[in-house]
């Protein structure tokens, strides 16, 4: 069979090739996708302006309420009244030691939330016999409403941190866990394929192909797990109160609600809410832009 | 394209004629030495029937073969033996150079590395030290005439693009033997024909062996110097053609055509006998 030519002609400089270069490189700039990147300013604005007009409208139409119904101020408080509670919470640094102590718990039990969840939830997506026997266990926990385990805690734990840690836990590791495995369970098959091709060991296998891969749905239980974590601790704070626990914003809810000042209570909630807004903002929604854009995920309009 | 038009020797078909004796004698005149020897395989998934049955074949070091066949004969299901991705039912099969390269029809690039990135991850996991990796993840990629695109990521490919990022990438494995299922199946008729002429290149300067599977004839008979066709239920070689003929050829050349043409007359042969 002639074969004896084809090895010869490796490395020489031949017109056709360079034929085929121009040919190959003329449909790639045809084919390529052209990119529209828009500046860091202008996405910002696009990102910052819209809700904040409409918070201002909202503000506004409570105020016209509040001018023309005229309602009794201690059933529904004026923009003004909560903004004076939240002023006064500043000033006597009541606010300021609630918000760090919330957000110090929140964090803390997150990061052991993490470190929990993520061997768990590869175990889960790993290990057959061991998914089939905890996986719907599991999926219930994340059913479940954690504030259902103040009153255990409280027997185990007495009034202390700990009983708030372990609601936490009970909140975001289930969240946690769930989106790692269903992170690795999108993996495309191929990809592992690809890997076993290349050579990757288990070790190789796991670290350079599944966990990458398994990212983005890893990504967006950790969110979730962040909302429970949060949610799991407000609720968590307001029913344990006194001991040796630090005083949080559901602490400083309770205190409100005792004193029946609705301002006081309205001023909390909302300062839950912007915490758990900013922490979005500011931490989570900035990585999982950056990580999907990079693999190509983000719809048009987002990017 | 400057290859001048040879005239194209096609050996008459080892007519290995009646499928059910199929095999044996396929592999019977064997030249040199055999990169892939494949001895009387067989394949079926759990009880179900005959995927492929009594496989005999012999590939020479540095041959062009085309795995040729209508959907469902088998030929991936070869294809992924031979790359060790599945075990045989009965019989062996031996690559002398050890593991074999293989490219998909789906590019599967890591959606989360740049194409160069991709490429380096290939020489990694082959032991490559990491200071020589970039340059020659660069010098594979120029090879491929993407050099430019390294640092894109497989989004921002094209789908013609992509593949010959795993076309480099599967020459980073530094094999022998480079397996291809259907590799061009799912881009655009002008791309495919870019592609045919790249990978020609790349043999022709590579010396890799190359199985290549395929269910288009025109694809087969402007790339194989040898084409194998599988019959379906179960996948058996039915016929070869031996393509005496070192030049390149266009996919529009008569000789392509008349190769193709009595390639087609068979294959749809083998489905007719599935009808009813």
């Amino acid at each position: 069979m002639p074969l004896e030519s084809q090895a010869a002609t490796a490395r020489v400089h031949d017109p056709g090739h360079d034929e085929l270069r121009r040919l190959e490189a003329g449909l790639d700039s045809l084919q390529a996708v052209p990119e529209t990147p828009r500046g860091a300013f202008r996405r910002t604005l696009d990102g910052v302006v819209p809700p904040i007009l409409l918070l201002i409208g909202l503000v506004a139409a409570w105020q016209v309420y509040i001018l023309i119904a005229r309602p009794r101020p201690d059933l529904i408080p004026g923009p003004l009244d909560v903004f004076g509670a939240l002023a006064s919470a500043w000033s006597s640094d009541r606010l300021q030691l609630a918000v760090a102590t919330s957000l110090e718990r929140g964090g803390l039990g997150f990061i052991i939330a993490v470190a929990i969840g993520t061997p768990i939830g590869l175990l889960l997506a790993e290990c057959r016999p061991v998914r089939r026997a905890l996986g719907p266990l599991l999926s219930g926990l994340q059913v479940l409403p954690s504030v259902a385990w103040v009153p255990a805690a409280i027997i185990w734990f007495g009034i202390s941190d700990a009983t708030v840690y372990f609601v936490i836990l009970m909140g975001a590791v289930p969240s946690i866990a769930n989106g790692l495995v269903s992170g690795v369970d999108q993996i495309p098959p191929q990809l592992r394929r690809v890997g076993t091709v290349l050579g990757a060991s288990r070790f190789e296998m796991a670290t350079l192909v599944v966990l990458p891969a398994a990212l983005p749905g890893y990504f967006s239980g950790l969110k979730q797990g962040w909302a429970f974590a949060w949610r799991s601790l407000m609720a968590a704070e307001i029913i344990v109160i006194g001991g040796d626990i630090g005083f949080g914003l559901g602490t400083m809810l309770d205190q409100s609600r005792e004193l029946a000042d609705l301002s006081g209570v309205l001023a909390t909630i909302l300062v839950i809410l912007f915490v758990g807004i900013l922490v979005e903002l500011v931490i989570f929604a900035p990585i999982e832009r950056r990580l999907l854009r990079r693999r190509g995920l983000m719809a048009a309009g987002l990017r | 394209m400057t290859s001048p038009v040879r005239t194209l020797v096609v050996t008459a078909p080892v007519q290995t004629a009646e499928p059910a004796a199929a095999g044996g004698e396929a592999a019977a005149t064997d030249l040199g030495p055999a990169a892939i020897m494949i001895e009387s395989l067989g394949k079926r998934y759990g009880t179900g029937p005959l995927v492929l049955d009594d496989i005999n074949l012999s590939i020479e070091a540095g041959q062009f073969v085309c795995l040729l066949g209508a959907s469902g004969c088998g030929k991936s299901t070869l294809l992924n033996i031979i790359a060790g991705l599945e075990k045989p039912t009965e019989g062996a099969v031996t690559v002398a150079s050890g593991k074999a390269a293989v490219m998909f029809q789906d590019a599967a690039l890591f959606p989360w590395l740049t194409a160069g990135r991709n490429v380096e991850l290939a020489l990694k996991l082959r032991g490559v030290p990491r200071k020589e990796r970039r340059t020659e993840a660069l010098e594979l990629l120029d090879l491929v005439n993407l050099a430019d695109a390294s640092d894109k990521r497989p989004h921002e490919l094209s789908g013609g693009m992509r593949q010959r990022v795993a076309l480099a990438r599967s020459l980073a494995q530094d094999r022998k033997v480079l397996l291809m299922d259907e590799p061009f199946a799912a881009l655009d008729a002008i791309t495919r024909d870019l592609l045919h002429e790249e990978l020609e290149r790349v043999w022709r300067q590579t010396g890799r062996t190359i199985v290549f599977v395929t269910h288009n004839v025109r694809e087969a008979a402007r790339l194989g110097q040898r084409i194998l066709l599988m019959s379906s239920r179960p996948g058996r070689i039915v016929n070869e053609w031996t393509i005496t003929d070192t030049g390149s050829r266009r996919i529009e050349s008569p000789e392509v055509a008349r190769l193709g043409d009595e390639i087609t007359d068979q294959l749809r042969e083998e489905i007719r006998r599935n009808a009813a």
